[in-house]
């Protein structure tokens, strides 16, 4: 399905928050073109709306300004097409792994089919052998996991991805940014991803969408061209990640 | 046998003998004050004597009588007090016009205490059965009703977005998401509810029956007989305290997810 379907278009969006001492500004004069099937990977430090834009994105709120259309569709509200991993892993506490990854099945879905499926994608981000524990049996980590693999079962166009990895180790991190991306390929969807790993960003991303503080607002968009897997200290990879860390330290002298 | 950890006590201690060495220490001084003649007889009689009144009241069938007879009326009372309380807490805490619809009419009607509406109910209903059931019913009714409101408002928007984002119709997010998540505050309702019900069913059968325990406290004092009075009251505490238990047994049971986790999403 590589068509224009999971191209997202995002025009001249701007989001205020009414708070009681008048109105915040997180998002203004966003402006992107995700083509189908691309990686994107959003960059910024903490509150200049990264999860806001996904939220957008994923129908959870609307813009005060400007318009988001996936395909050549308007987005009013949240949908299957687009799959949301949220920044928390948001298990529901009372159903195990196993249900919880179901719970992301289709209305309709066969109980086979579904079965299978479900298998499939709990193997898939390493939680074979606990699909009968419960959230809080299981590490934050693994949450996570779960919570991606429930985003994962109705195979949706677009996946939108708030720090998956922010509870995993560093050797589970890689392993998953490796997964994330053969499961990208293998659905051909678009992804956009949310980090805080400058790392993580250029090795996963086709384009690396750099935020400013708030108003956020998009400093820089830099497309990675190195072929995958990447190598991490090839010396292109290491270019594009000081070009990126540059970008945070040229306004701000630190960086959390 | 020492355990680690314990201070050298066995956790059989702190879940067997500790909690028995109190009243067992009370009962102690109780009957030997009683046996120096510190109480008068026809006003507390000694703990030796309740235990004999109570083997006969239990060889004869009439505890046991009186204790079934309130039994059943508290569960007739208790499921029509819980089941209303239910439906109507998820009615008002999922539709907004149904809670400002009727939040000025609970609000009203829960400070009244069960024991009012005693004499209400027997105006209306007479003294037979209904009216008893019924103020079990109210009795119930409150506590059932609030937890479950709360607890159905309480659901974590959070997880609200989850399912909203999976595209799951209203009577999924009804079934998996918010009443699963408002399952422990309607324990809570249910746990304290079956305790008031209890409660209530001893209050009303003060006032107006002809059998049941609270009945045959009433009657032992007309006839002056404390002992009797006093297995009454025993049996009222030693009944309830089994059904908190089997409430409470109950919850474990189901609640395996809620356990160890302590924290979570109320
Ligand atoms: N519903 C809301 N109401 C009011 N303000 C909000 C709301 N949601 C987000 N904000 C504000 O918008 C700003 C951006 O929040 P957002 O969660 O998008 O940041 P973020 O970039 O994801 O940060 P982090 O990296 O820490 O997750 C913050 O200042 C936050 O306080
Ligand atoms: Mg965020």
């Amino acid at each position: 399905m590589r068509d224009s379907r999971g191209s997202l278009h995002i025009q001249g969006v701007e989001k205020n928050f009414a708070l009681p001492q008048g109105d915040l500004r997180v998002l203004a004069g966003i402006d992107l073109e995700v083509a189908a099937g691309e990686f994107i990977v959003l960059v910024g430090k903490s509150g200049c709306g990264k999860s806001t834009l996904l939220r957008l994105i994923g129908g959870l709120e609307t813009p005060s300004r400007g318009e988001i259309r996936l395909g050549d569709k308007g987005i009013e509200g949240p949908g299957l097409e687009r799959g949301m991993v949220f920044q928390e892993p948001r298990l529901f506490p009372w159903m195990t792994a196993w249900e919880n990854i179901a719970f992301g099945l289709r209305a309709g879905t066969e109980a086979k089919e579904g079965e299978a499926t479900v298998g499939k994608y709990l193997s898939l981000v390493g939680l074979s052998g606990f699909e009968g524990a419960y959230p809080h049996q299981i590490s934050g980590g693994m949450q996570q996991r779960a919570a991606l693999a429930r985003a994962l079962v109705s195979r949706p166009e677009v996946l939108l991805l708030d720090e998956p990895f922010g509870a995993l180790d560093a050797l589970t991190r890689i392993q998953m940014q490796l997964e994330i991306l053969r499961i990208w390929k293998e659905s051909k969807g678009t992804v956009i991803l949310v980090t805080h790993d400058i790392d993580e960003a250029v090795f996963l991303g086709d384009r690396i969408a750099v935020m400013s503080d708030r108003p956020g607002t998009f400093r820089d968009i830099l497309p990675v061209k190195l072929p995958r897997p990447r190598d991490r200290s090839s010396a292109p990879f290491v270019k594009i990640r000081r070009k990126i860390y540059n970008e945070f330290f040229h306004s701000t002298r630190k960086e959390g | 046998m020492p355990s680690p950890g314990t201070n050298g006590k066995s956790p059989l201690f702190y879940r067997l003998v500790l909690p028995l060495l109190v009243p067992a220490l009370i009962l102690v001084v109780w009957q030997v004050l009683s046996d120096k003649g510190f109480f008068r007889t026809s006003i507390l009689p000694s703990p030796l004597v309740i235990a004999q009144t109570l083997q006969s009241l239990l060889a004869s069938g009439e505890l046991l009588g009186h204790l079934r007879t309130s039994l059943v009326r508290v569960f007739e009372g208790f499921a029509v007090g819980a089941i209303l309380g239910t439906v109507l807490g998820t009615l008002m805490g999922l539709s907004r016009f149904w809670d400002r619809a009727l939040s000025l009419v609970t609000g009203l009607l829960r400070p009244i205490p069960t024991i009012a509406w005693i004499p209400v109910l027997i105006l209306w209903m007479g003294i037979d059965e209904g009216s008893k059931v019924t103020v079990i019913a109210v009795g119930s009714f409150w506590p059932v009703f609030m937890n479950v409101l709360q607890g159905v408002k309480g659901t974590d928007p959070k997880y609200l977005e989850v399912a909203r984002v999976l595209e799951k119709n209203r009577w999924v997010v009804l079934s998996q998401v918010i009443l699963p998540s408002a399952l422990p505050s309607l324990f809570t309702g249910l746990r304290v509810g079956l305790g008031i019900a209890w409660a209530s069913v001893v209050g009303a059968e003060l006032i107006a029956a002809s059998s049941g325990i609270g009945y045959m406290i009433m009657y032992a004092r007309e006839v002056s007989q404390p002992d009797v009075m006093l297995v009454g009251v025993v049996t009222i505490g030693l009944t309830g305290l089994l059904m908190d238990f089997l409430v409470v047994q109950l919850e474990k049971r189901l609640f395996r997810w809620n356990q160890a986790a302590g924290e979570g999403s109320k």
